[in-house]
């Protein structure tokens, strides 16, 4: 390799009882876009969390240009020459667009304790028409722009004092189109300068055009690094997974017909600023899946079914004539959800595997008197953890300390527990390793067959086009298209679709 | 990795076992030492103290059901008086339905909270504190020139059997209920992760109202019991209630916040630490001010061991 | 995709529209009473000691604001007024200091209040109305033994800041270092950041725990200026015990939630101020109904409930507590 910019040297970080990063070495070069891939769960933004001093790592030293860097907040480390873009909104409601650019860094427009507000506001807007945002005006209330708008402001917050390192951390994913672009323009232009860019995202063809280099986490551990001109897709696959993803990965069956019987049917749909006149039906033993961008709406199709959103017009109608317009009706006339925000909506997560699961089927379990045993309850919720092979120590730890892939596990035994026949499952591996993966495929496959319903939403094309008898895809709050399962569809088909 | 992963659990486990054992050696504690100090002339006013008991651990039943689901409740002393007020009024009638109107007047006062509170979606504490100034008033209103005298048949029902009875009753079915029901599960659950809970089909909105029915209603029965105790219902009825109230409970272990960690036994051990050592402290000839001190520093100290950290991401 | 704005024009609109809302509601309360009460309420001198009267509060609100702003919230106000109040006393009349020993002897009570609320509050990470309702029944007693249960008179040589001038003058004062701590400084900017997101603030290198520690501080210290205007204004003060001192924290909160609402107009704290102005005259206008005293209260509870109920807006879905 050239010249370095940055060592990573035998870096480790835990968390309580989970080793995030396991001796972590590496180096990344100037004036390339160095990419970080790995399973959720890998440790990538752990990593670049602890260089940019989010998080404070536990051994180990990163040498920046030779010297030893150690910040201990986001400033020291933008003093240092790093900068980064988090994966969620890094903007601050309540102050200015020139006021977060700034955050932090006021000390060059404060004399004597007084803040020089002005000529804050000018050196914004400077900037902002530098980088093509004239539409942003510095004075402007943060809260008057859109998500879009704000990354836009974050990437001028993270990128005008020319850092040697930016980090970008999954930020394509919530992005549209135009500001991927935008974005891509700016990770080829700060290379351009000679400085270097680490890369973080999960779409696997994203990372092969545009980065020089990829170094891939496994587990804490650092697995190796490879030229993207040098590897392909599956090759990297193999590398994230450590072995071969073999065929049986998704369901494998591409010919067999769908019942005709109708089990839900959903009628001129709509929830205000969301979707809008959405109409399907979903068939026994059928998988349908929804895809889109995430901000297409697609979402809030498993909340619109599950009687969960709010201002919903439109009807969703069972087979039976139910009208489903509240949870516990929902619950109720057998239909079961799990939230693509698993730690808000799907778990209560400082309370007992056993309450969690117990929870809708608590008048299933309590006899004439309305009484409940706590026997009864462990078994009841030890058989479907166990059923669903949770790694835990007993139904009375508390959810909070399972792993991503555990606590969905959690999710499904409550909801297994219930026997659903109709299972809304928004992002359900998201978040989740490969094995545990493979294990809720063979659950969706295996409840298919034994005819239940699924409503599958994911951001991840391949799942979708792996496991679902017809897809639905969403834009802008509509729907775009309608694809059967094929042999022959690819992710491009869907992605026209979509944008 | 296992191995720490167990220690962990251990540590934890410790940690649950001080945190559920230290109120009742804090109240064996506390008995032997006044009694000692007091040269065991507490014990002898064992009835007296019994008899400051009764309003407060009844009333701390249904706050503890509040405080489960991470709720507050500051209006419980304007509650009791309120209560108490309609008490003595109807206790001219009929006992009975002067039992049933200061039951149905704390209720309702506690359906006004909910309203507030679960409609219009305003945090509980800034309801109660309204609610407590403003039923205060009226109490004041009523109050102001002489206490409303109840009729002198309450007296009748001056019995420490009627009283204890009633406060027994209050706890077991209460503990009953909480315990052995999808009740208690459902307002840990609420307490711990709400909108989780809702997506697991609990009506959350529901529970939330109405137990704060529940609790107005809880207070409505405590006040009959004041009543019979004090036969009359003074200006300054209840007040203060609600800070002895939320006392009691943090010295039974109650977790500020709720959720998972709460305990029944925090309502009957709270309580009884509670007046046991105001009562003590008071034996001791200790000054108000000096025992508003300690009752501040006790607070403050069990607050901050009780108080159940992990489930409040952001600290308000 | 992108919305257009135009930005100044819009943010002028703003301030004139949130001006327009508080006049407006200066203009109906004042005209409520005034067609029911006309002879004894309402005439401009009559006005001019509600403002008066509406100053008190209206300085602990400002200052009572920046810990509002963060999401966290005080049950010690009246408490620490009432001390504050009383040291003040204690140093203008028993140590013979006059009125420096009034105004810093309360304005430094008030700070050390606030510092141990925010210190407790960081510390002990429990939710701070918790810990203040814990710190207030020490306050209390702290008063109580400080005032030896006598209550402190101010000697009337030392009672300019109870009147005009001298009472707008500290006013005005408060209010415009709050407005410069506010818009000219680094708190004002790191207490909104806080307030919108404690973690990304954390984030972004702002030592999130001494800002917080120094909203209280801020607080505690306008509210001893609060306390030297309400001793002032009133001349002496009871040391009272029981949580009994909480009935002082009410009017300043429902100041605060003035300013809390009409932050997005980009100006809380003529908000604050002319809300101060509003509940006083309604508070005037049924003195002046001649209603009893003890209704008082009813109306203090149902005023601030009724003024939360409008200001605050929940997001569908929001978890309250």
């Amino acid at each position: 390799m050239s010249d370095i910019r940055l060592e990573v040297k035998n870096v480790s970080k835990s968390f309580g009882i989970t080793k995030a990063l396991d001796d972590v070495s590496f180096n990344i070069s100037k004036g390339e876009i160095h990419a970080l891939i790995g399973e959720n769960g890998s440790g990538k933004s752990t990593l670049t969390n602890s260089l940019s001093g989010i998080y404070h790592k536990d051994y180990g030293s990163f040498i920046l240009d030779g010297k030893e860097v150690d910040p201990s907040n986001q400033v020291e480390a933008n003093n240092e020459g790093i900068s980064i873009i988090v994966q969620e909104l890094g903007t601050l409601d309540g102050l200015t667009v020139a006021e977060n650019i700034f955050l932090g860094h006021e000390d060059s427009f404060v004399k004597m304790g007084i803040k020089n507000t002005s000529a804050m506001n000018r050196k914004a807007n400077e900037l902002l028409k530098k980088y093509g945002f004239d539409r942003i005006k510095a004075s402007d209330m943060i809260d008057d722009y859109n998500f879009e708008d704000r990354k836009l402001v974050e990437i001028v917050k993270a990128t005008y004092f020319d850092p040697k390192i930016v980090v970008i951390d999954e930020t394509t994913t919530a992005l549209s189109r135009e500001g991927r672009d935008e974005l891509y323009k700016h990770m080829k232009r700060i290379k351009a300068e000679g400085n270097t860019v680490i890369f973080i995202s999960h779409d696997l063809p994203e990372v092969l055009t545009l980065s020089d280099t990829i170094t891939v986490l496994r587990d804490g551990v650092y697995i190796d690094t490879v030229k993207s001109s040098e590897i392909d897709e599956d090759g990297l696959k193999k590398l994230m997974v450590g072995r071969d993803v073999t065929g049986a990965y998704y369901r494998a069956d591409y010919d067999e017909e769908v019942s005709s019987e109708v089990v839900m049917k959903v009628e001129n749909v709509s929830v205000p600023g969301l979707i809008s006149n959405i109409n399907f039906e979903l068939h026994k033993g059928e998988i349908l899946g929804f895809g889109g961008l995430s901000e297409s709406g697609m979402h809030e199709i498993g909340k619109a079914c599950f009687g969960a959103s709010f201002d919903r017009t439109g009807s969703v109608t069972l087979a039976d004539g139910t009208h489903i317009n509240d949870i516990p009706t929902a619950i109720a006339h057998s239909i079961a959800y799990t939230s693509k925000d698993r730690d808000n909506e799907s778990l209560i997560m400082n309370q007992s595997i056993r309450d969690n699961i117990c929870l809708p089927s608590l008048d299933k379990l309590s006899n004439k008197a309305h009484m409940l045993s706590d026997k009864k309850l462990k078994t009841f919720a030890d058989e479907y953890a166990k059923q669903m092979s949770t790694k835990m120590q007993s139904v009375d730890q508390f959810v909070s300390n399972l792993s991503g892939g555990n606590k969905q596990k959690v999710v499904l035994a409550r909801w297994i527990g219930k026997d659903s026949d109709i299972l809304l499952l928004d992002s359900p591996t998201r978040g989740i390793d490969i094995k545990v993966k493979q294990d809720i495929y063979q659950l969706m496959d295996k409840m298919r067959k034994s005819g239940k319903s699924i409503i599958m939403i994911s951001e991840e094309l391949a799942e979708l086009i792996g496991m679902c008898d017809r897809i639905i895809i969403m834009k802008d709050g509509l729907i775009s298209g309608e694809l059967p399962r094929s042999r022959d569809m690819d992710e491009n088909s869907l992605i026209a679709k979509m944008v | 990795m296992k191995d720490s992963k167990a220690g962990e659990l251990k540590k934890q486990f410790i940690y649950n076992l001080i945190r559920s054992s230290l109120p009742i050696i804090g109240l064996i504690a506390v008995c032997i030492v006044f009694n000692i100090l007091t040269h065991g002339s507490m014990w002898n006013s064992r009835k007296l103290i019994l008899n400051q008991i009764y309003v407060v651990m009844i009333s701390a039943t249904g706050v503890f059901f509040i405080m489960s689901m991470g709720g507050l409740d500051f209006s419980q002393g304007s509650i009791l008086g309120i209560a108490s007020i309609v008490v003595c009024l109807l206790s001219g009638v009929n006992i009975i339905v002067a039992i049933f109107g200061g039951i149905l007047a704390g209720a309702a006062i506690g359906a006004f909270n909910a309203f507030f509170y679960v409609k219009r979606k305003i945090k509980s504490f800034i309801v109660t504190i309204c609610t407590m100034f403003l039923f205060r008033g009226f109490i004041k209103y009523m109050a102001s020139n002489s206490p409303v005298a109840a009729s002198m048949k309450v007296y009748d029902y001056d019995t420490t059997a009627i009283k204890l009875g009633i406060t027994a009753a209050v706890l077991i079915i209460s503990f009953v209920v909480f315990r052995f029901t999808g009740f208690g599960i459902k307002l840990k659950a609420i307490g711990a992760g709400e909108k989780a809970t809702k997506f697991a089909g609990v009506r959350t909105d529901r529970v939330k109202f109405l137990i704060y029915v529940l609790s107005g209603a809880i207070t409505g029965l405590a006040a009959f019991v004041n009543i019979v105790k004090n036969g009359s219902a003074t200006a300054n009825v209840g007040s203060q209630l609600e800070t002895q109230i939320l006392i009691a409970l943090v010295l039974g272990g109650m977790p500020i916040s709720g959720g998972a960690k709460v305990r029944f036994e925090n309502v009957i051990v709270g309580s009884l630490l509670y007046v046991v050592l105001t009562n003590g402290l008071i034996m001791m000839g200790l000054s108000t001010q000096m025992m508003q001190l300690i009752q501040g520093i006790v607070f403050l100290i069990f607050v901050a061991i009780f108080a159940d950290r992990e489930s409040l991401s952001v600290i308000k | 995709m992108y919305k257009s704005k135009e930005s100044t024009g819009k943010k002028l609109s703003g301030q004139v529209k949130g001006y327009i809302l508080l006049l407006l509601l200066v203009l109906i309360s004042w005209g409520i009473f005034k067609i029911i009460t006309p002879d004894n309420f309402g005439s401009p001198k009559n006005l001019l000691s509600y403002f008066e009267a509406s100053l008190l509060a209206a300085v602990g609100a400002v200052g009572f604001y920046f810990v509002m702003v963060m999401g966290m919230f005080d049950f010690s106000i009246g408490a620490n007024i009432m001390l504050s109040a009383i040291v003040g006393c204690v140093f203008a009349n028993r140590f013979g200091l006059g009125y420096f020993g009034l105004v810093v002897g309360a304005i430094m009570t008030g700070a050390i209040v606030g510092l141990l609320n925010g210190a407790f509050y960081v510390r002990l990470r429990i939710p701070s109305m918790i810990v203040t309702t814990g710190l207030a029944l020490i306050y209390e007693s702290i008063a109580n033994f400080i005032a030896g249960g006598v209550e402190q008179t101010l000697p009337s040589n030392l009672r300019a800041f109870g009147q005009m001038p001298g009472n707008l003058i500290l006013a005005v004062m408060a209010f415009i270092l709050a407005y410069l701590i506010l818009n000219y400084t680094k708190i004002g900017t790191y207490t909104y950041a806080i307030g919108s997101n404690e973690f990304v603030a954390k984030n972004m290198g702002i030592n999130v725990n001494l800002y917080k520690v120094l909203a209280f501080i801020i607080s505690g210290a306008f509210l001893g200026v609060m306390a030297v205007l309400t001793i002032s204004y009133g001349s002496s003060m009871v040391a009272v015990t029981g949580m009994a001192s909480m009935s002082r924290n009410f009017i300043p909160t429902m100041g605060c939630f003035f300013g809390l609402a009409f932050k997005k107009y980009g100006m809380p704290i003529p908000a604050i101020i002319i809300g101060e102005f509003v509940i006083n005259i309604i508070f005037f206008g049924f003195i002046a109904l001649g209603a009893p005293t003890a209704v008082q209260d009813v109306i203090t509870g149902l005023a601030l409930l009724i003024i939360v109920t409008m200001t605050t807006n929940v997001a569908k879905g929001e978890i309250v507590k």
